[in-house]
């Protein structure tokens, strides 16, 4: 499952829960009864009612239902025990002191059901704002390349253009799709892997063939940069999903290539065995600020020197895979400068073997 | 160009994607058949004889795979499927209910341009007598001598590793899928153990690539197959 890098900070709104919050409002009638005992010299019994029922709303509002109801109960004692004549009984003298009890318990109850209310709405609204928060990030980012397209193709429709301009709307319209597609397939990926719908379908797969194939579809991105491998030369199986692996380095090295300046080198390192595959992407670029080394993995977090492209959930996208395999991805600052990212999926145990053939002939005759 | 004259079937119920395909395909040369559903597809297909089927997959009446399936029941039309799911699953699907080539939507014209020429000439080469040569970019294979060269350079191959390049490169430019390679190289009781294919694609880079984890010949689709690339051919037609 994807880390909640962004969820509501539900903490704040979690109330003190068990023994503890019984605890609080025994404390409160006590202390209650301690300032009712004091200022027994001015205060009349009524007023004294007021003082409890205080202590009801506290432990209503602040510790939930059943400590409202407790506060309640000790209360409506602590009062006739010590304040409603006779005193230093639990016998009532008055009618009108049941009818006191009976508002304690209903205040306690009413109040304690009207502050949950309030604190799930809190909850919602909190909710609502986040949604709200990534909904416009998501419009911003995807009506950008669109009003790109829009108005290229309006002006190619709707005015006469020299040769040159045409060329460069034209161009405008196929670079701005081409982004546009990429943040699609972007948002439906992390979608997907946010919502727990995708399950790593693990096959037994050499490590070079993932670097190789992750390799192949960055080219264009990467020409500018020199790429440098470190992979074990004998065949070594891992168990992983290939699908999500090879996008899981793509998004890696798109991240190097977007972070870093051209003619840098992006060194890629791997191995594998049965206890899984070690993966490393490092750059030396400007590195990750101290202390962003997780924040750069939060959705839509897009790194100061990004040159506007994406909408920031490559990297989300690249841990919540590593998730999906049990494994792990962090990242570091390289000593030396530059980032570099590291890679753990834990493996699945001992590799298949192929069965050997006899010595071929040469030139393969069969 | 050779294939001006070939005839295209459009079976694909979006208009704007007729609209678009109509507009580059005849640019090209083509003639275009247009349908909108899997049944006139199939009508379109067996009385008009296309050279080349664009197959959308998600058609109003039913599932483009079924169109794919009849058809090859009496016919070896290459066909193209364009579909905008794009999952891995569906591809291979595609690809086993027999079609040649799948692409992912959305693409570009050059894309299209290049796997229809390389479907077409697929085609053509199936029903003229086989040639003991077979050429990709860098790579020649003399059938006949059991000879392989890459850039003239001779290279030793053991027979799996040769029954598994001769079929790779006897379908250039195509992507074929695990089962299928599994099927052709190892028979049909291997066909689920897709690391041994994987196992000797990792050794054939070795012998043929100039650096094997950046592989120029050998190409992976992930979670597909595998496609050897069609080299500069297609590349000057491009």
């Amino acid at each position: 499952m994807i880390r909640p890098s962004t969820t509501v900070t539900r903490g704040r709104h979690r109330r003190r829960s068990g023994w503890a919050a019984y605890a609080g409002a025994v404390a409160l009638v006590v202390g209650t009864t301690a300032i009712g005992a004091a200022g027994r010299a001015v205060l009349d019994v009524p007023d004294l009612e007021m003082l409890y029922v205080v202590a009801v709303l506290v432990s209503a509002v602040y510790l939930g239902r059943g400590p409202a109801v407790a506060s309640a109960a000790v209360g409506v004692l602590a009062y006739d025990w010590f304040f409603v004549p006779p005193v230093h009984t639990l016998d009532v003298a008055d009618l009108r002191y049941l009818f006191t009890f009976g508002m304690m318990f209903g205040i306690g109850l009413l109040v304690s059901s009207l502050a949950d209310r309030a604190r799930d709405a809190a909850v919602r609204a909190e909710s609502e704002a986040l949604r709200g928060t990534l909904l416009s990030s998501v419009s911003h980012d995807l009506r950008t390349p669109l009003a790109a397209i829009t108005g290229a193709a309006t002006t190619l429709r709707d005015q006469v253009v020299d040769e040159g301009t045409r060329r460069e709307l034209v161009e405008a319209i196929c670079d701005e799709s081409e982004r546009m597609e990429r943040m699609v397939k972007n948002l439906l990926d992390m979608t997907r892997l946010a919502a727990g719908a995708v399950v790593a379908r693990r096959e037994w797969v050499p490590v070079d063939e993932l670097v190789g194939a992750a390799l192949s579809r960055t080219e264009t991105l990467l020409s500018r940069h020199r790429v440098r491998t470190e992979i074990p030369a004998a065949p070594e199986l891992v168990s992983v999903d290939p699908v999500l692996v090879e996008q899981l380095l793509v998004n890696l090295l798109e991240n190097a290539a977007r972070h870093t300046p051209p003619g840098t080198e992006v060194l890629v390192r791997a191995s594998g065995g049965p206890a899984g595959l070690h993966l490393e992407v490092s750059d030396g670029g400007p590195g990750i600020p101290a202390g962003d080394e997780e924040r750069v993995f939060e959705r839509f977090h897009r790194g100061g020197r990004a040159t506007g492209q994406g909408a920031g959930l490559g990297l989300a996208i690249a841990r919540a895979i590593a998730e999906v395999h049990g494994g792990t991805l962090r990242a570091t600052a390289r000593t030396g400068g530059g980032a570099s990212f590291r890679l753990l999926l834990p493996g699945g145990g001992a590799s298949p073997t192929v069965p050997p053939e006899p010595d071929g002939d040469p030139g393969g005759t069969r | 160009m050779d294939d001006a004259k070939d005839l295209v079937l459009v079976v694909e119920d979006e208009p704007q994607m007729r609209r678009f395909l109509r507009a580059s395909l005849g640019a090209e040369g083509y003639r275009v058949r247009e349908a909108w559903t899997v049944a006139d597809g199939l009508r379109e297909a067996a009385a008009e004889h296309p050279d080349a089927i664009l197959l959308d997959l998600g058609l109003p009446d039913g599932d483009g795979l079924d169109l794919v399936r009849r058809v090859r029941e009496w016919s070896s039309v290459p066909v193209i499927v364009l579909s905008a799911r794009g999952r891995e699953e569906e591809k291979v699907a595609a690809l086993d209910a027999g079609a040649d080539d799948y692409l992912p939507k959305p693409f570009g014209t050059k894309e299209l341009l290049a796997r229809l020429r390389v479907a077409l000439r697929h085609a053509r080469a199936g029903a003229a007598p086989g040639s003991p040569i077979l050429e990709a970019g860098p790579l020649r294979m003399d059938l006949e001598r059991r000879e392989v060269t890459v850039d003239g350079r001779a290279v030793r191959l053991t027979p799996i590793e040769w029954r598994l390049l001769t079929f790779l490169a006897s379908h250039a430019g195509k992507v074929l899928t695990h089962a299928q390679i599994l099927r052709e190289v190892w028979g049909p009781n291997a066909a689920t153990q897709s690391h041994y294919v994987r196992v000797y694609m990792a050794e054939l880079r070795k012998k043929l690539e100039a650096d094997p984890s950046r592989p120029r010949l050998l190409l992976t689709e992930p979670g597909v197959g595998y496609r050897l690339a069609d080299g500069p051919r297609s590349a000057i037609h491009r």
